[in-house]
């Protein structure tokens, strides 16, 4: 449950998010836009590298104000990144192994906690191999594995999607819709593939200049005359 | 990585055995002057060991290591003479006031990184220079700074090595618990936290990683290092020259790190025979030491534009062509 009430966030005279205010609380919940809406403004609002201006965030009941960066991994907060941030030097384990080094186990032995993640993905038999020698798309599947290792509470995605082929990216909508029945964590799925968010997300919000035009179930959302004159043609192309 | 994360195998275990025999007959055929110039060269393997793990784990620049070598090696000498305690303990005192030193010295690098970071290391080793040649080595002396008036009394050499083939011998052990302890850091938590700082401090972050815990860690680490290599070298000549810390030779050692291969186990070693090993080879040929310096700075060229992995990288390099030569050749031949 993310609760978003009335954040600002002000770059200089750039406004990333403008009084937004939302309550999401569907499992897997989708967040569109055009670029420069402030969708990663909102994840990286949520993961503590941008201060709001203004207003407040909670994630399940607790207020981030009270959680310092580094240890919102260990309180459950995941993510993903737009460019890929998987380490080179690491083999995939092992970078499974460096987020559990900091977040909570269960007790669970971590050998089996990393299979576990990377078996998730599909990465298993690349478990001893190097970050470096992994291609995109292993790349942004050893993110996930990263993020739901460790007792995720929310999964954030920032255009896992991008630049996918057409296998992959139907790989990565299975793994999507299985994560909340996977760890238990709530979902929150950036993407400008609207296939991957309709076969994904219940619901959806779209921003558009930091403030959202619509939210809702994600059928009505994405028929909403206002989102589709915000994508301008985007939806339009989509549609035939 | 600096070093690699492949699994021991069978081979590992023939190459420790050569080790070892090398270790015990090697010293036994060299001569003084080479018995004194390889003891130099172990020390300063592991002060170059101390570089190399900053600047692969991190990609950060100290410039006041040697400096830390001369920390070291003074609370190494003072608490020998004053105390008279074993030389274990002196070395570990030694090599634990470099750590907080150097933890100190770490301290901008919370802050600053690259050009900055190296300019204020370099400044923190020039301090140290002023401190030491203001001071000067304990040798027996009294009082607080152990200075003697009279004679300069030597330090006392571990209980196992008097000699200075036994005393090689010691320090290459010395050196090699270095290695072990850099690569129980490396292949455990820290190494795995020091790869995503380096990665980026977003991935850190986003993974939980405690970026300023690992940092000070590392430089208390590295610092630890360059106070042993500093015992190590008070233990093998007996007392340190004041004039022999100064802040050039912390760049020296920066860069003949990179010229050794800062990504490698080998490197170091590299850096070490660079350091002593090629001036006295000049010197057994009676040509000026002071020319190695300009080959150095031309080996520092050659590795920044051609060879980022240093002497060590392209060794290996070499190895796999040789490999694959007379691999081709075997089968040619089949
Ligand atoms: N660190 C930053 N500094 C200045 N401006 C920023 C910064 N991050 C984002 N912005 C601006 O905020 C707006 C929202 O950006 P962003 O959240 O990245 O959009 P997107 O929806 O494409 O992910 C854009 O106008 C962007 O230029
Ligand atoms: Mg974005």
């Amino acid at each position: 449950m993310i609760e978003i009430d009335d954040v600002t966030v002000q770059f200089g005279g750039v406004l990333g998010l403008n009084a937004l205010t939302a309550n999401l609380a569907e499992p897997v919940t989708g967040l569109v836009g055009p670029n420069g809406a402030g969708k990663t403004t909102l994840i990286n609002v949520l993961s503590g590298f941008v201060q709001p201006t203004k207003g407040r965030v909670r994630v399940d009941g607790r207020d981030l104000k009270d959680i310092p960066i580094r240890k919102r991994a260990a309180f459950g907060l995941r993510r993903t990144f737009q460019n890929e941030q998987i380490v080179e030097n690491l083999t995939a384990g092992d970078n499974v192994a460096a987020v559990l080094d900091n977040v909570p186990t269960d007790g669970q032995p971590r050998r089996l906690l990393i299979d576990k993640a990377l078996d998730f993905v599909g990465l298993l038999a690349r478990r001893d191999t190097p970050g470096r020698d992994l291609n995109a798309y292993q790349r942004r599947m050893l993110e996930i594995a990263r993020a739901t290792a460790g007792l995720p509470r929310l999964i954030m995605m920032d255009e896992p999607g991008a630049g996918l082929a057409q296998h992959e990216s139907e790989h990565l909508r299975d793994v999507i819709k299985a994560i909340h029945g996977y760890c238990g964590a709530q979902v929150l799925l950036v993407d400008h593939d609207v296939d991957l968010i309709s076969a994904t997300c219940t619901a959806t919000l779209v921003l558009d200049f930091g403030s959202p035009i619509a939210y809702g179930p994600t059928p009505n959302v994405l028929a909403d005359p206002k989102v589709r004159a915000a994508y301008l043609g985007v939806l339009e192309e989509d549609a035939t | 990585m600096p070093i690699s994360t492949a699994r021991l195998p069978l081979r590992a275990i023939a190459v420790c055995a050569g080790a070892l025999l090398a270790l015990y007959f090697l010293p036994a055929a060299l001569s003084d002057y080479w018995l004194r110039a390889l003891i130099s060269v172990t020390a300063l393997t592991v002060a170059s060991l101390s570089v190399s793990l900053l600047f692969a784990q991190l990609g950060m620049v100290s410039l006041a290591q040697y400096g830390l070598l001369g920390v070291g090696g003074w609370f190494a000498l003072r608490i020998s003479h004053g105390l008279g305690v074993p030389f274990e303990l002196a070395l570990l005192t030694g090599g634990i006031a470099a750590a907080l030193v150097g933890l100190v010295i770490g301290l901008p690098a919370l802050r600053m990184r690259g050009l900055y970071l190296a300019i204020v290391t370099l400044m923190m080793a020039g301090a140290i220079q002023v401190l030491i040649s203001a001071f000067g080595f304990p040798d027996g002396g009294s009082g607080i700074l152990g200075k003697s008036t009279g004679t300069r009394m030597m330090m006392a050499r571990p209980l196992l090595a008097q000699n200075d083939e036994a005393y090689l011998r010691y320090a290459i052990v010395i050196a090699g618990l270095c290695y072990l302890l850099v690569l129980a850091h490396v292949r455990g938590r820290p190494g795995r936290a020091w790869a995503m700082i380096r990665r980026s401090e977003v991935c850190a972050l986003a993974g939980g990683v405690d970026i300023t815990a690992y940092k000070v860690r590392a430089f208390a680490l590295s610092g630890f290092l360059a106070g042993i290599a500093g015992g190590l070298l008070a233990g093998g000549v007996g007392q340190l020259d004041a004039s022999a810390f100064p802040a050039s030779q912390s760049i020296m050692l920066f860069a003949l790190t990179i010229v050794g291969g800062a990504y490698s186990w080998l490197g170091p070693i590299v850096a070490g025979l660079l350091l002593r090993a090629f001036p006295a080879l000049l010197n057994d040929f009676r040509i000026d030491g002071n020319i190695a310096t300009m080959i150095f700075g031309l080996g520092l060229l050659h590795a920044l534009i051609t060879a980022p992995r240093g002497v060590a990288g392209q060794l290996a390099d070499l190895v796999r062509t040789v490999r694959r030569l007379v691999g081709g050749k075997r089968k040619a031949e089949s």
